[in-house]
């Protein structure tokens, strides 16, 4: 009886000791609650491309949207003395593992995560600069004059700082006028209500011409600015709507070509090979300044919306 | 010794008696020698215990409502209600004390509605308990709107109590703590485990669990004691809230919707070892501390995640299984 254990135990153990042989390369755990998402998904599969190239050894582990086990798995991976740690999470929601990986001396590295200053960099895109391709396209295409609608969120930081930037492009010329500054409830989406206050804005300004262009800071408001031109038949008066993030749902909005002209795209992929660059260059040896890096975001009009 | 050894029913009672405990011990075994410098560590095991904290508080509640042979299913949505509720006490007020005492009181009317239905109403524990399930996790998703409270709303003191602990000793530069939430689970473990095992209230339970009818006819007053049981069951559901959410200092109405299987697994897991498969609190202790291992020792040899998911499942089903097998050989 005794002897069948042991015989069991160290076949046990000779298995797990051969799938453990290989470990001389560096050891990278990407830690997230989210991989289900699609995004995190592209973040993931070209963060794991360059570390093949790299030849690291990548152990990607998902939490299935728990928040707690990804902070365990964050102190394992610490305890387990790692060469680094990717996360995909907000870092103040883990900030319990974070101070562990501190602790033991383990590099951690946000992958579209936030901003922390546990973190050795956040890799993610440019909400300003997103705001003021938008901001720019609609100053460009009504020809630097007429009234425009904003759809704003002021409350959530992220979405706030591409509201300054998109106020401070159309102040700069004279002849637009910011007719309203929309913030949507975004309780059920944002799609909704902001086709509410789109409709009541219209009902407002019932004149051919009397509104240029739609403003706004992400996706969902521009779809329900659209729904409501469209219900109140006013699709003809060349009214131009841009969004952020080309969500599927924007995408075949631009490629219908219609009211709604442009969005930004987030280079997923980007963002994982750049965190994939961050790692090589800090393991390398060399102090990464900035604390946060941006990855360029793209355009999407109907010109390119189906590449 | 030598008959025993190639007498299949001895086997399977062999194993249906020590099967989960064995696999425990060569669990342990195996991750200490292939991980000799990080897992059987000081900082490790307080390590895992403050993992497994949270899950251990629900499971120890679960021990206490299956003593019975009762389920209780609302366990993980009360978890993310009671953290809700707290955050949202937070938001409005930045009471820390007055947030944690109303989410503690929102567990025991939720265990007490629980009780009620079962005991008084007369509905199957899983049909009651599944409908409190869906009716706390929409109370959750209403209270918070549907967001994760986070940030500003949560006073640095409540989610800084998580990361805290006792300093025990010095381990190079690294100072070993006893965590808070490790405290918190032994208290809850030496509360059930005093009620279970020393209180007549525990044996009635165990009765009750045994022949709920003989238990009545008995005399144990057996509608009253139920309802306390599902009334102190939702009381760790929401303490274990509570820990989850001042670990991740945030509150999000669906984040403790993991622990209900988790800690019926981990109840399971301790009956395999108990003498009469009857859930005890010590043997709880066990399974959550099986699973916790399970999910530390694997990650630190870098197995896929879901690897993990797959073999705690088999564990649980071949524990079972044997003592099952074992249960028919006798018949």
């Amino acid at each position: 009886m005794k002897r069948r254990n042991i015989v069991g135990a160290l076949a046990a153990v000779a298995m797990m000791a051969a799938s453990h042989a290989a470990a001389a390369a560096d050891k990278i755990a990407v830690i997230t609650p989210y991989l289900a998402q699609p995004g995190t998904q592209f973040y993931v599969e070209a963060f794991q491309a360059k570390a093949k190239d790299f030849g690291w050894e990548v152990n990607v582990v998902d939490t299935k949207g728990d928040v707690a086990a990804a902070i365990a798995r964050i102190e394992d991976a610490a305890n387990q003395k790692v060469s680094a740690i990717v996360i995909n999470v907000d870092p103040s929601q883990v900030a319990a593992g974070l101070e562990a990986a501190k602790a033991a001396g383990v590099p951690v590295f946000g992958m579209d995560a936030g901003a922390t200053p546990l973190l050795v960099t956040n890799v993610t895109s440019n909400g300003y600069s997103m705001a003021a391709d938008t901001a720019a396209y609609v100053t460009n295409r009504i020809g630097g004059k007429g009234n425009v609608v904003m759809f704003v969120f002021d409350a959530f930081p992220p979405v706030q700082q591409r509201g300054v930037i998109a106020d401070t492009i159309f102040k700069n010329n004279p002849g637009i006028k910011v007719l309203d500054r929309v913030t949507p409830d975004v309780q059920d989406g944002g799609i909704a209500d902001s086709r509410a206050k789109m409709e009541a804005i219209l009902s407002a300004n019932p004149e051919k011409g009397a509104i240029s262009a739609v403003w706004a800071a992400w996706d969902q408001p521009a779809l329900g600015a659209l729904q409501a031109i469209e219900a109140a038949g006013r699709t003809g008066e060349g009214i131009v709507i841009t969004g952020i993030d080309a969500n599927p749902q924007a995408r075949e909005a631009i490629g219908k070509g219609g009211n709604f002209e442009a969005s930004m795209a987030q280079d997923f992929k980007g963002i994982g090979a750049t965190v994939a660059d961050a790692v090589k260059r800090h393991l390398s040896g060399e102090k990464i300044k900035q604390g946060v890096i941006y990855v360029p975001t793209k355009l999407i009009t109907s010109a390119n919306v189906n590449e | 010794m030598a008959e025993t050894e190639n007498d299949p029913a001895s086997l399977l009672q062999y194993f249906r008696r020590y099967g989960t405990l064995t696999c425990f011990m060569l669990l342990l075994l195996g991750f200490w020698l292939l991980l000799p410098d990080t897992f059987m560590t000081g900082r490790n095991i307080f390590n895992v215990t403050q993992q497994m904290s949270m899950l251990a508080v629900v499971a120890f509640a679960m021990t206490i409502v299956m003593a019975m042979g009762d389920f209780d299913l609302s366990v993980g949505s009360m978890a993310s209600l009671a953290g809700i509720v707290a955050a949202v006490v937070f938001r409005e007020t930045g009471l820390v004390p007055l947030g944690i005492g109303l989410a503690l009181l929102a567990g025991l009317i939720g265990g007490v509605l629980n009780g009620f239905l079962v005991s008084y109403v007369g509905i199957l524990p899983f049909v009651a308990t599944l409908g409190t399930l869906t009716v706390f996790s929409g109370a959750a998703f209403l209270a918070s709107g549907g967001k994760t409270i986070f940030g500003a709303d949560i006073p640095e003191a409540f989610g800084v109590f998580a990361r805290g602990g006792i300093p025990l000793w010095q381990s190079g530069e690294i100072t070993v703590i006893l965590p808070n939430l490790t405290i918190i689970a032994v208290l809850t473990l030496a509360i059930v485990w005093f009620v279970l095992e020393k209180m007549v209230f525990g044996r009635h339970l165990y009765a009750m669990g045994g022949n709920a009818e003989a238990a009545r006819l008995a005399g144990i007053p057996v509608k009253r004691l139920r309802l306390m049981a599902y009334a102190a069951a939702g009381l760790g559901a929401a303490l274990a809230g509570l820990m989850y959410a001042s670990r991740v200092a945030s509150a999000n109405p669906t984040q403790g919707s993991g622990l209900m299987l988790d800690a019926i697994a981990a109840v399971f897991l301790g009956m395999t070892i108990s003498r009469n498969g009857e859930p005890r609190v010590l043997n709880t202790l066990i399974g959550v501390l099986l699973l916790g291992v399970l999910s530390n020792g694997l990650t630190q040899l870098s197995v896929d995640s879901y690897v993990r998911d797959i073999i705690v499942g088999v564990i649980i089903i071949a524990a079972v299984a044997a003592s099952s097998l074992d249960k028919i050989n006798r018949n």
